[in-house]
């Protein structure tokens, strides 16, 4: 089995200092934290510039470019509303590490992702839900499945398709956590890949148990088969249970350095 | 219906290394497949070997391989015989005098014997220390000064006294570096990693993962190695993309059945034709589970071998 795919959250617009570099192009700031995710263990890194509805395509070229030419063609994940920003970003995308990530594509108004992904060679993140959360994991597979069915009929590989369960927020949505987790076991037993924003789990709690709501989440998740995650990799306590993680499912070959690499 | 072949592609391959210069400069790896796997992808660089010669001359080697180098040769006749026998790509030299244990020579001697045999052949050099911990940790910094700018690989750095070896062999001299272990998957991987945090680069750094003649353990030779290669392939982990070269003859020419003398055993044959044999089998082997190098002794199994990878490859 691979290696669990870690996508670095921490160039998001929702940032003061990301959202003021992006609106000055300024490179300093976002550079910082590329290179901070890459050091701390990120396979990818998540490029999100917001709706970015005036300049969008300009922004995610410029985005898309200065990563890439900076950080040896970090393999990165598009992540706006706007389509059209995405598809700018993939045109000018280095290839060399890793197809680039559409972010995200639902089964409701944002389906048409797919179709982008499709049309670009890309990897898309299929969030299984349509308008709001799904109720159950019926309705979690139904989607799944229109999804997966899209894709493949546009000719995509299926391992092109991360779906994500949608992480839920413990604190008022504590009684769904199990139905996320046989989710992603769902999605493991058809052979899929999954990802997911799983720091949403604690969102809302004090800031030390964050790292510690997050690790116990993420072994669980990767024990019922979770293929990459949507976090911040600055949190060293969650980057060390996801490579321990890997060396219990024979993901990685044990060094005594293992963590270091 | 009929066969559909659909090869087995990674998105990873072995590093490549070049040992020695100019047009008999030679390249280990680069492999993208398992080993002999040409029906998935051509072999970027087929496995190579290595004749080994020792600094204690033809002191207790087979009738064979006495005949070959004739009796009383020099340093540099043996390594200019051992450069041009059949099959041959690169030359091996053993400096098993240096072990404290044994004849205990000085680094100063081995020395000698290292500047003429670099001197005396063009093909690529490897250099194997005494296998003393100790002593490797001041022989092999003074080897890898010694030949400077052609790019020899030195065995090896190991678990006790890879920064010595490697700081001087890897970093200060530019050479290449041999990290050895001994059928210990772990550590093999651990060896790499704590080599190139020292600072040498991965693409400096050849495996020797530890051997044993067959019979002796080896399907433990051979899970180690399949475990290697899938983690370099199919996992993509940098820290085991390292080709690998295996002493071969070490292994084979000290075990029973090659070392029992045919009047002790009569039903066994002539000694020497089952010392061979033991070499074939056991080189066939750890090339067939990855191997990118073997160091072979007895001109008949480096042409034999040579033959094998030249019709597999």
């Amino acid at each position: 089995m691979a290696k669990f795919v870690t996508i670095g959250e921490r160039i998001h617009c929702i940032s003061p200092s990301i959202r003021k570099a992006m609106e000055t192009r300024d490179p300093e700031p976002i550079l910082k934290r590329a290179k901070e995710q890459i050091a701390a263990g990120a396979t990818y890194l998540d490029v999100n510039i917001g709706p970015a509805e005036n300049d969008g395509e300009e922004l995610m070229k410029w985005a898309v470019q200065l990563i890439q030419s900076e950080c040896d063609n970090v393999p990165l994940a598009l992540d706006t509303a706007n389509k059209k920003a995405i598809e700018a970003g993939i045109s000018v995308y280095n290839r060399s590490k890793g197809k680039p990530i559409v972010n995200s594509a639902d089964a409701g108004g944002r389906i048409e992702n797919i179709d982008l992904a499709a049309a670009n060679d890309a990897i898309v993140i299929a969030l299984c839900s349509a308008e709001g959360i799904a109720a159950d994991n019926d309705e979690r597979m139904m989607h799944c499945q229109n999804m997966l069915e899209r894709g493949l009929m546009l000719g995509m590989e299926a391992e092109d398709l991360w779906f994500d369960p949608l992480f839920l927020v413990v604190k008022g949505m504590q009684d769904k956590q199990m139905q996320v987790l046989e989710a992603i076991k769902m999605f493991s037993d058809m052979g899929l890949n999954s990802t997911g924003g799983l720091s949403n789990n604690s969102n809302g709690m004090p800031k030390h148990i964050r790292p510690i709501m997050d690790s116990a989440l993420v072994a669980m998740a990767m024990m019922n088969g979770l293929t990459s995650a949507i976090v911040n990799p600055c949190d060293l306590r969650l980057m060390e249970t996801i490579k321990s993680c890997d060396i219990f499912k024979n993901n990685t070959l044990y060094a005594d350095s293992y963590l270091e690499i | 219906m009929p066969f559909n072949h659909k090869p087995q592609k990674f998105n990873a391959s072995i590093n490549t290394v070049e040992i020695g210069c100019g047009d008999k400069a030679i390249t280990l790896g680069g492999e993208k497949t398992f080993p002999f796997y040409t029906f998935d992808a051509p072999l970027e660089n087929a496995p190579k070997i290595g004749v080994e010669i020792s600094d204690m001359g033809l002191e207790g080697a087979p009738a064979g391989v006495v005949a070959y180098y004739g009796e009383g040769a020099s340093y540099a006749e043996m390594a200019k015989k051992a450069a041009a026998m059949e099959g041959a790509d690169f030359v091996c030299l053993k400096l098993e005098g240096g072990d404290p244990n044994g004849e205990n020579k000085s680094i100063d001697e081995l020395i000698e014997v290292v500047k003429e045999v670099g001197e005396a052949i063009d093909v690529p050099l490897v250099v194997e220390g005494c296998k003393n911990v100790e002593k490797d940790s001041e022989l092999l910094p003074k080897v890898a000064e010694a030949l400077q700018g052609k790019n020899v690989l030195i065995l090896s750095a190991r678990e006790e006294n890879y920064k010595a070896v490697g700081a001087s062999a890897g970093l200060a001299y530019q050479q290449k570096v041999g990290a050895e272990s001994a059928v210990d998957i772990n550590l093999a991987k651990q060896l790499n990693v704590v080599t190139t945090q020292l600072g040498v680069a991965p693409k400096s750094i050849v495996m020797n993962v530890g051997s044993a003649a067959v019979g002796y353990g080896f399907e433990y030779v051979v899970s180690t190695m399949d475990r290697i290669k899938a983690a370099a392939l199919s996992q993509g982990d940098a820290m085991l993309q390292m080709p690998i070269i295996t002493p071969v003859a070490d292994e084979c020419w000290s075990v029973k059945e090659a070392m029992a003398s045919e009047a002790d055993m009569p039903a066994w044959g002539p000694a020497e034709e089952r010392g061979i044999k033991m070499e074939i089998a056991t080189a066939a082997a750890v090339l067939a589970s990855g191997s990118d190098a073997v160091l072979l002794k007895h001109p008949q199994s480096v042409a034999t071998i040579s033959k094998m990878i030249k019709e597999l490859a």
